[in-house]
């Protein structure tokens, strides 16, 4: 299903399947591309909105009419190197933003905050109601940043995570992501109830 | 799909005013977000000739429920909204993508209409990964529409309505393939369940209690004889007495001797009842963890190597080893005590409303309020219990990882920061044993100030009786004192009992969620058997991902002759080993088949199978044994003359005989040190001795010099007789001889041929053989 996403995007893509004779040369170039890292900043590079929701851009003369943008320390350092990549599966990688604050105009920074919302997208407990521990799952029952949330974690390994000592990272049967920013923000009786998972 | 995805009444209004029909909609899902990021609710609906997406605004008051946590009655309570529709035409629509973002998707659109300088993708929709599943199933019928301009009921049939709610109560199933509400689950108690163990062990068990029952009668006995009898009956001179001990007279010296020799017979028999008792509690305790940790262990083996992934080894290892011990010595120690104690309270307390019920009053009061108190305070002993537990686990894994990972921690000279991190987790158990600790005390202070303040009680209130010349003797009072005294023990024991039950359930709980695991591969009851394979392979349609909805492997299709040799290349995290991991049954594919000789692997008997796919994987594992042993792994009745046939071919007989022990050399864990081109070896003769009709190379050579490649392709020339081998190469010169080629990329066969084929075709394989042979030459050398 997914894997045709790259056909639908071969417009973007550069061919990999080279028709021609095995070119030495282009090929060692490709390899020093590929251990060079580009830094995007606001005097080498024009984002822009699509009409679809999504982000285009220009660099050095490049055109790409979409990209992805991921970021690289997405729990310690979210504004930090922004990686702004092909839209295909491959992904390849098109240029680094050191800084989103400093780097970019802000303008740019919007956009590419607005993308990157929809990417990763977690909501915040803000409030546990209750937690029930039964036969191997356990039932969350919180209030978020996104609104109330009832979900299901595996219990034994791996559903929550600690991110830093007092931040957690909880994720459903499903893959999707709970945070919760602070433990210590939390009252007595909602510590209580998450002691299970410190 | 069934009522959780039913489109609400209010968007069926908005739809007919667009002429949009019920019976028009192919197919809908519902989503759970916006494009801006939030939580809301919307619908995808899907009809011959339109695509709608419907969207409400974001409701803050509504509660948005995830898988396992969901209740139907919930769901039909939603209210109703203001719906907005957008229409796209089916013809006008390209193609339908879902973007994975980090826990969820984004539908999009492209059109054919081509826009300069802008690529036509249009967001349509969002939606977290709970609806992953649904909105692909949306994808794939578009796909098929575009492509038939037509759906047959066929294609609109859903795989298998899987019911998803409990019927009893409504509550969601946390996992859809094992239908087990939560709630309504069978309510066998963990405390029956673990005490089920003990069954074969009845008759021991029965004379256990009879020991205590004897025990418990004699105690009762004591203060008795001790208080009254010796105080008011002989002290006092009790005529009656001797008469009812018939020796009337004056002998009140005879009586005393009698009854110290009562006494003195009492506490010998408490003795070796005592003795008796601990005698049977040594023979049922080994046995019962024995068979409790020999059923743990048997249930990690059944599971699927998914299981293991999931998993930490330390965390694992406390299960086996800490957990069972745990679980008996409550009930072996704990349970019998329990019995002999609440039956010592129960009489005591009879005797003593018998003697004097207002004292037998003051004595007892408490003991209903210490009951009390500690079953509301059980949970919180359960939670610290649960926390040491976890931080035991935590130092358990960091302590393995550490070990495991010696060499990289000496050779990058981090002993004092890995003692840091050591340090931290041992403080963590430290501090969790200490709150335990704290919490346990506050408990026993509980039940020891009640206990004094009691006797304290009965002492001045007793004495005040005497004073008073109420009818009340001085034996009665020491007596009571002595019952009220007894009762101590077993209320201190309660106390301790309570702490100790939490520990063991605790345990009992992480064993049988061990022993209830349920495989992901499973054997059908009815396998077929197949004695001998031929080795030919087909995959139909293959699409296999290790976490749902993430396929790595789509839609392969492939057919190995018995036979041949298959060679397999690609980039890393292509899905080269995913394949062969499919075809050795170590996951099961998600969609498609796999054939073996025509037969559906899921159809093969697991010992079959297992007899005649072998792998040899990038991980090699050398156990702890000789060198013989580790080659004969997977058959242990291989003669010498074998084993050694099987090294020569795998090129480890050279080796293997320069080791002072020879074959004999033990190694593994505890062992000599074999380097990894060595392991790679011994792997590939356990392989070969295991004389498999398919015999699976992933990477089996990869650390092996260039000269024993050589030798050992020259044995798999010798091997492909009467063998299918698949093998998997970064380095393409280890395919030389393979019949065929594939190449895997992103999941996805790109190429197929024989070397000259793919040559021929100036492809990925081409390049790829380009660079191994120009560009990654020694220049000047050659």
């Amino acid at each position: 299903m997914s894997g045709k996403v790259k056909k639908t995007l071969a417009g973007t893509e550069k061919d990999h399947a080279d028709p021609e004779e095995f070119d030495l040369e282009k090929m060692e170039k490709e390899t020093e591309e590929m251990l060079r890292l580009r830094f995007i900043t606001k005097e080498n590079a024009v984002f822009e909105r699509t009409e679809g929701g999504f982000v285009s851009m220009e660099i050095e003369g490049e055109i790409y009419p979409r990209v992805q943008v991921y970021r690289s320390f997405p729990f310690t350092d979210p504004d930090a190197y922004i990686s702004i990549r092909e839209p295909d599966e491959k992904a390849k990688e098109i240029g680094v933003i050191k800084n989103l604050r400093k780097d970019v105009s802000k303008e740019t920074r919007q956009m590419l905050e607005e993308q990157l919302r929809l990417r990763y997208f977690t909501p915040k407990i803000e409030k546990i109601i209750n937690i029930k521990d039964e036969y191997g799952f356990a039932y969350f029952d919180v209030l978020t940043d996104h609104g109330a949330c009832r979900f299901t974690i595996h219990m034994g390994g791996g559903s929550v995570v600690n991110l830093s000592d007092t931040r957690l990272m909880i994720t459903d049967l499903d893959g999707n992501r709970f945070e919760i920013v602070d433990v210590t923000k939390l009252s007595a009786p909602e510590l209580k109830k998450l002691d299970l998972f410190l | 799909m069934g009522k959780k995805n039913e489109i609400p009444s209010g968007l069926y209004r908005l739809l007919a005013g667009y002429h949009v029909k019920k019976d028009d909609i192919i197919a809908h899902t519902e989503t759970d977000m916006n494009l801006e990021g939030e939580f809301a609710r919307g619908y995808v609906i899907l009809t011959e000739k339109k695509l709608i997406v419907a969207t409400s605004e974001p409701d803050r008051t509504e509660v948005y429920q995830f898988k396992g946590a969901g209740n139907l009655r919930d769901l039909h309570r939603q209210k109703e909204k203001v719906w907005v529709a957008q229409f796209y035409s089916v013809d006008e629509l390209e193609r339908l993508e879902v973007l994975r973002t980090v826990c969820g998707g984004v539908l999009y659109s492209t059109s054919k209409k081509e826009m300069p300088g802008s690529v036509p993708d249009v967001q349509l929709s969002a939606i977290t990964n709970m609806k992953m599943g649904d909105m692909l199933r949306i994808v794939k019928l578009f796909d098929i529409l575009k492509e038939k301009k037509t759906l047959t009921e066929e294609d609109i049939k859903e795989e298998e309505e899987q019911e998803e709610y409990c019927p009893k109560c409504g509550t969601m199933y946390p996992d859809k393939d094992r239908k087990i509400c939560p709630k309504c689950m069978d309510r066998r108690s963990i405390f029956v369940r673990s005490l089920s163990y003990f069954a074969p062990y009845k008759l021991k068990i029965a004379l256990m209690m009879v020991c205590y029952v004897i025990t418990a009668g004699l105690n009762l006995v004591w203060p008795y004889l001790s208080g009254t009898i010796l105080y008011d009956r002989i002290l006092a001179k009790d005529e009656h007495f001797l008469q009812i001990l018939g020796i009337p007279g004056m002998k009140f010296v005879t009586a005393l001797g009698l009854i110290v020799l009562t006494m003195l017979l009492t506490k010998i028999t408490l003795q070796a009842v005592g003795i008796l008792q601990g005698i049977m509690t040594a023979t049922i305790v080994p046995d019962v963890v024995k068979e409790m940790k020999t059923e743990v262990f048997r249930s990690m083996g059944r599971l699927s190597i998914g299981f293991y992934n999931k998993r930490q080894t330390g965390s694992l290892m406390t299960r086996v080893l800490s957990d069972a011990e745990r679980v008996t010595g409550f009930f072996i120690d704990g349970l019998p005590y329990l019995f002999i104690n609440v039956l010592t309270i129960i009489a005591t307390a009879i005797v003593m409303f018998m003697m004097n019920w207002y004292l037998a009053i003051l004595a007892l009061i408490f003991v209903p309020i210490i009951f009390t108190i500690s079953f509301r305070l059980m949970p919180r002993l359960w939670q610290f219990y649960g926390r040491r537990h976890r931080a035991e686990r935590a130092m358990n894994s960091r302590l393995n990882d550490n070990l495991t990972g010696a060499r990289v921690v000496k050779a990058f000279g981090q002993q004092e920061s890995e003692m840091g991190r050591f340090d931290k987790n041992n403080s963590r158990v430290r501090s969790a044993e200490i709150s335990l600790m704290h919490f346990d005390n506050k408990f026993f202070a509980l039940y020891v100030i009640f206990e004094q303040i009691a006797n304290v009680v009965i002492w001045g209130v007793g004495s005040y009786f005497i004073l008073s010349g109420t009818n009340m003797e001085f034996g009665v009072l020491m007596t009571f004192v002595g019952y009220a005294q007894q009762l101590n023990g077993p209320l201190d024991f309660m106390s301790w009992l309570f702490r100790w039950f939490t520990e063991s359930m605790n345990s009992a709980q992480r064993i049988f969620e061990i022993i209830d695991a349920v495989p992901e591969i499973t054997e059908k009851p009815d396998s077929v058997h197949m004695e001998t394979i031929r080795g030919d392979i087909r995959l139909k349609n293959v699409t296999f991902g290790y976490e749902p909805n993430k396929p790595v492997l789509k839609k392969i299709n492939l057919k190995i002759e018995a036979g041949k040799m298959l060679g397999i290349v690609g980039r890393s995290g292509a899905g080269k080993s995913t394949l062969v991991n499919l075809i050795s049954r170590l996951y099961d594919p998600q969609e498609g088949e796999i054939f073996l000789d025509g037969v559906n692997i899921k159809d093969i008997a697991f010992r079959d199978l297992r007899r005649n796919v072998a792998m040899v994987s990038q991980e090699t594992y050398i156990f702890m044994g000789t060198v013989a042993e580790n080659i004969a792994y997977a058959n242990a009745e291989a003669s010498r003359e074998e084993i050694i046939n099987a090294a020569v071919l795998a090129s480890a007989h050279d080796f293997i005989c320069r080791m002072p022990d020879g074959y004999d050399t033990i190694i593994g864990s505890s062992g000599r040190n074999l380097s990894g081109g060595e392991r790679q070896r011994i792997s590939i003769a356990r392989a070969i001795l295991a004389n498999p009709r398919i015999l699976i190379l992933d990477e089996a050579t990869a650390s092996v010099d260039t000269e024993t490649e050589k030798a050992i392709q020259a044995s798999i020339n010798l091997l492909i007789k009467d063998r299918t081998i698949i093998s998997i190469a970064h380095r393409l010169s280890t395919l030389r001889d393979a019949d065929r080629l594939v190449v895997l990329d992103n999941g996805e066969i790109t190429e197929e041929g024989t070397h000259a084929e793919l040559v021929e075709k100036k492809g990925t394989y081409y390049k790829l053989k380009e660079l191994q042979t120009k560009a990654l030459a020694l220049r000047g050398v050659e």
